[in-house]
């Protein structure tokens, strides 16, 4: 699992690659916890080349949720694969997250 | 005594007549003959590595035959003038026979006594070599006996021959290496006193046998010059390589009593002592084996397994001399950290200072993953230290540092065996968790399975006898897996349990147990304070009421419900929308959450289960077993029994994941709606 990170003006989009299970969880999660993070309007996270994502790679998510909301800092994902899409709806997710097809409607939401 | 009286009687007894020279040569032969036998087959006079005994017992016994000689051949000189004896040489050759016999035993047992070193730990290349030796002096001994006297051309050279294989076989002088310092002193001196015995005896012969008087025959030459040179030789040789070794004698028993040393910190292991202990034999080796005048050994406190009170030990060294040359040492350490410091007073950081000790040693115990700690040696002498101890030295470090890890391996593997049993213990309290006894009515029939990854899991079911003819079912899943899930199933079987409970106020009879949709929005409520942030669980409640033939349903983030619709003959997957449990923490989640009616049909299946099953790994270990294939399964075992249902399902899903090991825990129940009538109400 490799989590990187492309800031620019007020987006920061995280590019994550690989699967997102209960060890690579922790690097993703450090990177979600920075404080600075908060700085930005929207965090984009970019999934086209997320594989697979476990409970323990959702829990990050979800334990971030309200404090992005807090803050008022919109979390977008996009690019999701199908096999991901279904992890996110089945949870209920897709009902509290925005997931957009892709990086133009990201950008736009 | 046959060789006695034969000599006598040869020639000096006239009054026993003349016998021919052969009966002398012959008892002569006989005898030396015999006596190397008898030494021949004696038992090895070298017991096991006592060299100095052997030696010792070679000179207090043959030895002293020269003595005896000696004084023989003084006996007969002083005699010599006497009328009695002046008349004929019986006397003297006598006393020379008798000298020539003690000659023959001397050179038997010191021959045996060298054969017994020469072998000593040889090969059988070397043990064969020394048989051709003896039968090579054999065949000399024989040709004596037999009358051939080979002319000297011949018979020189082939002296010469056997002497120089006499002196190659001297050449294995093995055991010397054997002696400690003060054996291989002993060993010179008994050498020196075999070669003088030697000696003695073959001045003897060499006076006597011009002496006018002497009327014996000649002895069997070659064997005896032989032999005698042989013995000699050896002893020499024995005496040139023992003599030359001493210099190098106390760095040979420099490197034993290094072994030995390493045999102890070894043993040490095995005995499993503390790591205090292995710290201080570490240190008091160390100190020994390169005669260190002071020395300390810091340890980390946090890796080496000693307290912070017991993380400096001290060799005639006090504490404060220690901190002040640590001051001075600190922040100039290269960075492999063992270094050789000749003159302390050059060192960096001790500029102008006077040290008492000069020279300085410093060495980590390193290990696998960090370093113990440092060992600091100290000699007031510059120059004292070279590479050669820093190797010793790292010997006694990696042995001290392979104990103090084994003695952690054994600590924590004590460790883990209690954990294990700790956790045994949990999995039989979760055990008790799940329903052994499932519900039985004519309306269903349930069968469940349940499969932790772990010793425990996160998974869970239940099911609840509600009054009115109904059942409420629970299935959940917490997030994550083990002891951490295992805690909040626990929990939340206890939520399910308590809001399930009849509320008294309830206006009509339907509301006296909440709805799943009000049942979830509760449990998240009561979640909200127990599961950490980013925990979550999924779950899904059915309260089937068999009276009305119904059931109502909400999901909360479970996986889907897989139906058989009888009269349809269709088998689908519910599709409802429903948040899991401890997402969002506050009152909108019952925003989030709905109830799904459904009747139902005798012969309909409902299967429900956790994503261990669809997610189960298989194939290349990327693919899963997914809703598509457990659709496909139910379409084709729908018309059999719960119980059938559900083995047909596990049967294909073991196939699928044959050989990959179950990654999350698996729970799979099957109900399926029967068509019998209920009992009339009482």
């Amino acid at each position: 699992m490799k989590v990187t990170a492309q800031p620019s003006a007020d987006t920061l989009t995280l590019l994550l690659d690989g699967e997102l299970d209960a060890s690579s969880a922790i690097v993703l999660d450090t990177e979600l916890a920075k404080p600075d993070i908060l700085n930005y309007r929207k965090v984009l996270v970019d999934c086209a080349k997320l594989s697979y994502i476990s409970s323990a790679g959702l829990g990050v998510f979800i334990s971030h949720l309200q404090r992005f909301q807090d803050a008022n800092v919109k979390l977008v994902f996009f690019n999701m694969q199908e096999k991901v899409f279904n992890v996110f709806e089945i949870l209920g997710l897709d009902a509290l997250m925005t997931i957009v097809p892709s990086a133009a409607e990201a950008e736009a939401a | 005594m046959l060789l006695l009286s034969a000599l006598s009687h040869s020639g000096a007894g006239p009054w026993l007549g003349t016998w021919p020279e052969w009966t002398t040569q012959l008892a002569q032969g006989v005898f030396v003959l015999g006596v190397f036998l008898y030494y021949r087959y004696q038992r090895s006079p070298l017991h096991g590595q006592a060299f100095i005994r052997l030696l010792r017992r070679l000179l207090t016994g043959p030895g002293l035959l020269a003595l005896a000689c000696m004084g023989l051949h003084l006996l007969e000189r002083l005699m010599k003038d006497q009328p009695v004896f002046d008349s004929n040489g019986l006397f003297f050759t006598s006393i020379y026979t008798l000298n020539l016999g003690l000659f023959v035993v001397f050179l038997a047992r010191t021959n045996y006594a060298w054969r017994a070193l020469v072998l000593f730990r040889s090969s059988p290349r070397l043990q064969r070599e020394w048989t051709v030796f003896e039968v090579l002096l054999g065949a000399t001994l024989l040709f004596r006996l037999v009358g051939v006297n080979p002319p000297n051309y011949v018979g020189i050279p082939l002296v010469v021959l056997l002497g120089l294989y006499g002196i190659y076989l001297s050449g294995h002088q093995k055991w010397v290496a054997y002696l400690s310092q003060r054996e291989k002193w002993r060993a010179v001196l008994l050498q020196s006193g075999l070669l003088f015995s030697v000696l003695v005896f073959v001045q003897y012969f060499r006076v006597t046998q011009v002496d006018p008087q002497l009327i014996a025959p000649q002895p069997q030459h070659a064997f005896l010059l032989l032999t005698a040179f042989f013995s000699a030789f050896y002893a020499l040789m024995g005496l040139l390589v023992t003599f030359f070794n001493l210099p190098i004698a106390d760095v040979i028993e420099q490197r034993r009593s290094e072994i030995l040393r390493l045999q102890r910190l070894t043993q040490i292991i095995q005995r499993g002592q503390t790591t205090a202990e292995v710290y201080h034999i570490l240190l008091e080796s160390a100190v020994q084996t390169v005669k260190a005048d002071a020395a300390w050994l810091d340890l980390d406190p946090g890796h080496s397994g000693v307290t912070a009170a017991a993380a400096t030990q001290y060799f005639n060294l006090e504490p404060e001399q220690a901190d002040a040359l640590r001051a001075r040492l600190q922040g100039h350490d290269l960075p492999e950290g063992e270094f050789i410091t000749n003159d302390l007073h050059a060192r960096i950081g001790f500029e102008g200072t006077t040290q008492h000790y000069r020279s300085l040693l410093q060495l980590p115990l390193r290990g696998l993953h960090f370093n113990y700690g440092m060992l600091y040696l100290l000699k007031v002498e510059p120059n004292t230290f070279d590479r050669e101890d820093l190797s010793i030295l790292q010997t006694f470090t990696s042995q001290a540092v392979l104990s103090i890890e084994n003695l952690e391996l054994v600590r924590t593997s004590l460790e883990n065996q209690r954990t294990q049993e700790e956790l045994k213990i949990a999995s039989q309290v979760q055990d008790s968790l799940i329903p052994k006894n499932l519900p039985t009515d004519n309306w269903f029939d349930i069968s469940s399975h349940s499969l932790a990854a772990k010793e425990v899991g996160g998974d869970f079911y239940d099911f609840l006898h509600l009054p009115g003819r109904r059942l409420a079912v629970i299935i959940g899943d917490v997030s994550g897996k083990g002891v951490t899930a295992a805690f909040h199933m626990a929990q939340m079987k206890g939520i399910f349990h308590s809001l399930m409970q009849e509320n008294p106020l309830a206006k009509n009879e339907r509301d006296k147990f909440p709805v799943p949709s009000r049942f979830m929005a509760q449990a998240n409520a009561a979640l909200t304070h127990c599961l950490e942030k980013s925990s979550f669980i999924t779950s899904s409640l059915y309260i089937i009421d068999y009276e009305q033939g119904g059931f109502v349903f909400a999901r909360a983030g479970h996986c889907h419900t897989l139906y058989y619709h009888a009269l349809r003959e269709e088998v689908f997957y519910f599709e409802s929308q429903g948040l899991g449990l401890g997402i969002i923490r506050n009152e909108s989640y019952e925003k989030h959450i709905k109830n799904q009616f459904y009747d139902y049909s005798p012969g309909d299946v409902m299967v429900i289960y956790t994503d261990g099953i669809v997610e189960a790994r298989g194939g290349d270990g990327t693919a899963e077993y997914g809703e598509d294939r457990l659709k496909l399964r139910l379409e084709e075992s729908y018309y059999q029994e719960a119980d059938e249902i559900k083995d047909f399902i596990l049967k294909d899903l073991n196939a699928f994941t044959h050989g990959h090991p179950i990654h999350d825990d698996q729970t799979l129940l099957v109900i399926k709606f029967k068509s019998a009538q209920p009992p009339p109400l009482a």
